[in-house]
């Protein structure tokens, strides 16, 4: 589904992805992990199409579509989808004009038609349910005066609701207590299907206790230098990043 | 030494007499004291920013007819007066007979009213800082006079529809007097549209006057066409305990001037002032308010916000008095402005003048453009950029646009800004 060959990405001149290769299929869930400053969120930034970001070399292709060449919208339709990090509070834009209006663009581009309001809004409650968010915060700003966990918790619905090809968590579990970490992983464990992929960046392996990756992949320096199955994730936790030799520079995440 | 451009005198023939003859004289007067009204430069303060949008040819100076078919505004659900270019038109206006409330045209009062009338038009008014409003009081050809008794309540909002219509160059000078007595409660709307290609020039009065415990809303949406420069002024003046909110939305035009004069005379008074301006192309659009605090315990708050796309131009200048013996006083003023495009100009200036020392007043001002990080994470989900922008632009005012409490006007000036940004963000 997704592959990426030797890519380089650089931000404001400063090369930051060193060349990275990556193949992911279909069904298939990935974890990268690695300490702080490593490239993880350069790599999904760039997946997702940030212009700040200048791919310098390499190619990225989804389904052998050039994904480099696609505005990040087109990207979206395309079906990639990244959880934010950092989701972007957006007072004056409500969450349900927000969610309706990206829905809508979905449909329009596969040809079908808009949902009208009524079945929006039925749609937005049963989802917001599923991720524990109380369906009045529909009504509000995108991610307004949210708690750190309503903001994670408001992207995976997204995500149910967009039902992309390929989701992007990253850093999803940051900042979650363990009841919030709970459903957000229900959420994304609902995302898994055949027909679907998922690539998770995290720094710490306890995300993965509850959304069981197939492959772990250490990201360091800008490059892929370890990967594995489950059992990598669990032997980095226990004897850390040094053990591969590299610094984790940022123990405080 | 280079002359001071005038007014032509082209502009001192006040045309139509069928005002009674207490407020043609008032007119006379005033129109012999304009021959000496000098235009504003880019040297008079508080035109620096805009005198160059002024565009006074001679044949602007005709009283735009009253006469045609009205049309292109809102369907309203309250009571409706219609003028057109400045004249009332009984047959298009519908309101009832209220107990306590006269709703007159100024053609209609009798010679008491008049007489009472032209003791009190303009004394709400800085006519020093509003210039143009001393050319209304030497044109107008009619007006709306609204009376509300002691205790009376409009039930329902009053919209005050100001069309123009030129098919020809012309001017128009549409006058409102409200007068609202001791606890009554008033919301009024104002609305300017247009029809017709020519140059017309607009300029304006609405002045009301609040007694004590008197609660008046007012909303002015102005949407004239591209060729019609409009100049208003409102004149507020409060007693004790009176409460004044105010909502205006404005679009831009070749020139767009809106002064807004509102003195706190009694204690205990409130007012609110809420502005969104919007100008692409090359439009212009100038707000210019002032709010006196005279007497004591007397709470102001303002919030301004401009929108500026392609080569256009908005000002808002926001002045604030707080007099000596107006100890207490509360005034809190914003004005938050974005700029959409690198030739688009905002000027913005808070003027604050306090001569009494127990006194809360903040001000804050702010210019900025769309946020990239929010730009991004709308197109991540596939929405379209052009959407994108347009639902964050609106998203700057949407706060203030909200607060309309009349939801007729509310979606107008909704549908009309999304129509306006739609149109601005065509290109990207």
């Amino acid at each position: 589904m997704l592959s990426i060959k030797n890519l380089h990405a650089s931000v404001e001149g400063k090369e930051i992805l060193k060349g990275i290769n990556l193949e992911i299929k279909a069904g298939e869930v990935h974890a990268i992990m690695g300490p702080n400053g490593s490239g993880k969120s350069t790599l999904s930034q760039v997946l997702a199409g940030n212009d700040a970001f200048e791919v310098t070399e390499g190619e990225v292709t989804l389904n052998g579509e050039n994904l480099l060449e696609l505005e990040t919208e087109e990207r979206a339709r395309d079906g990639i989808f990244l959880a934010f990090q950092y989701p972007v509070e957006i007072p004056g834009v409500s969450n349900l004009q927000f969610l309706r209006t990206a829905v809508n663009a979905m449909r329009k581009h596969k040809g079908e038609a808009e949902m009208n309001a009524a079945e929006f809004m039925k749609l937005a409650k049963e989802v917001s349910k599923q991720v524990d968010l109380d369906p009045a915060f529909l009504k509000r700003g995108v991610n307004e005066g949210f708690s750190g966990g309503e903001k994670k918790r408001n992207e995976i619905m997204q995500a149910l609701m967009l039902q992309p090809k390929l989701a992007i968590l990253d850093e999803t579990d940051s900042g979650l207590d363990i009841d919030a970490l709970k459903v957000v992983s229900d959420g994304v464990n609902a995302l898994r299907s055949d027909d679907r992929a998922i690539l998770m960046v995290t720094h710490y392996q306890r995300l993965l206790n509850h959304i069981v990756p197939d492959y772990v992949h250490v990201l360091a320096g800008g490059r892929i230098i370890k990967s594995g199955g489950r059992e990598l994730a669990l032997e980095l936790e226990e004897k850390g990043y040094g053990w591969l030799g590299i610094k984790d520079d940022d123990a405080s995440n | 030494m280079k002359s001071v451009p005038m007014l032509s005198s082209a502009f001192l023939h006040p045309a139509g007499h069928s005002l009674p003859e207490p407020l043609l004289a008032l007119r006379k007067e005033r129109a012999s004291a304009l021959v000496d009204m000098p235009l504003p430069t880019r040297k008079t303060e508080n035109w620096k920013y805009s005198s160059k949008y002024l565009k006074l040819a001679d044949d602007m100076a005709i009283s735009l007819p009253a006469e045609g078919k009205t049309g292109n505004s809102l369907a309203v659900p309250g009571y409706k007066v219609v003028f057109l270019n400045g004249v009332m038109i009984p047959e298009a206006s519908e309101y009832p007979d209220l107990d306590g409330i006269q709703i007159t045209s100024f053609n209609d009062l009798d010679a008491d009213e008049a007489n009472a009338l032209a003791a009190r038009l303009g004394h709400t008014l800085d006519h020093a800082q509003a210039q143009f409003a001393r050319l209304n009081g030497a044109r107008f050809e009619d007006g709306l006079l609204v009376r509300l008794k002691a205790g009376a309540v409009l039930d329902q909002p009053l919209f005050i529809i100001h069309e123009t219509s030129a098919d020809a160059s012309g001017s128009a000078y549409p006058r409102i007097f409200v007068e609202a007595g001791a606890n009554s409660q008033l919301t009024l709307v104002e609305e300017y549209t247009s029809t017709g290609q020519a140059s017309a020039l607009i300029s304006t009065v609405t002045e009301f006057s609040l007694a004590e415990g008197a609660n008046v809303t007012s909303v002015r949406l102005n949407m004239e066409g591209e060729n019609v420069q409009h100049i208003g002024a409102t004149g507020v003046r409060q007693q004790r305990s009176s409460r004044f909110e105010s909502h205006c939305v404005g679009f831009g035009g070749p020139l767009r001037r809106h002064d807004l004069q509102v003195r706190l005379e009694g204690e205990g008074a409130e007012t609110k002032l809420n502005g969104v301006v919007v100008t692409q192309g090359k439009q212009h659009y100038d707000n210019h308010t002032s709010i006196d605090h005279v007497a004591a315990h007397c709470n102001s708050e303002e919030t301004y916000r401009n929108i500026a796309a392609d080569q256009s131009h908005a000002v808002f200048n926001g002045r604030i008095h707080i007099h000596q013996d107006a100890q207490k006083s509360n005034a809190d003023m914003n004005n938050k402005n974005l700029l959409l495009s690198n030739g688009a100009e905002i000027d913005t200036k808070p003027e604050l003048e306090i001569y009494a020392d127990d006194v809360k007043c903040a001000h804050g001002a702010t210019i900025g453009q769309l946020d990239e990080t929010s730009v991004f994470y709308l197109v991540s989900r596939g929405i379209d950029r052009r959407q994108a922008n347009v639902l964050l632009t609106m998203a700057f005012i949407n706060e203030l646009v909200e607060q309309i409490p009349v939801a007729v006007v509310r979606e107008t000036a909704q549908a009309r800004l999304s129509d306006f940004f739609e149109q601005t963000f065509r290109e990207a």
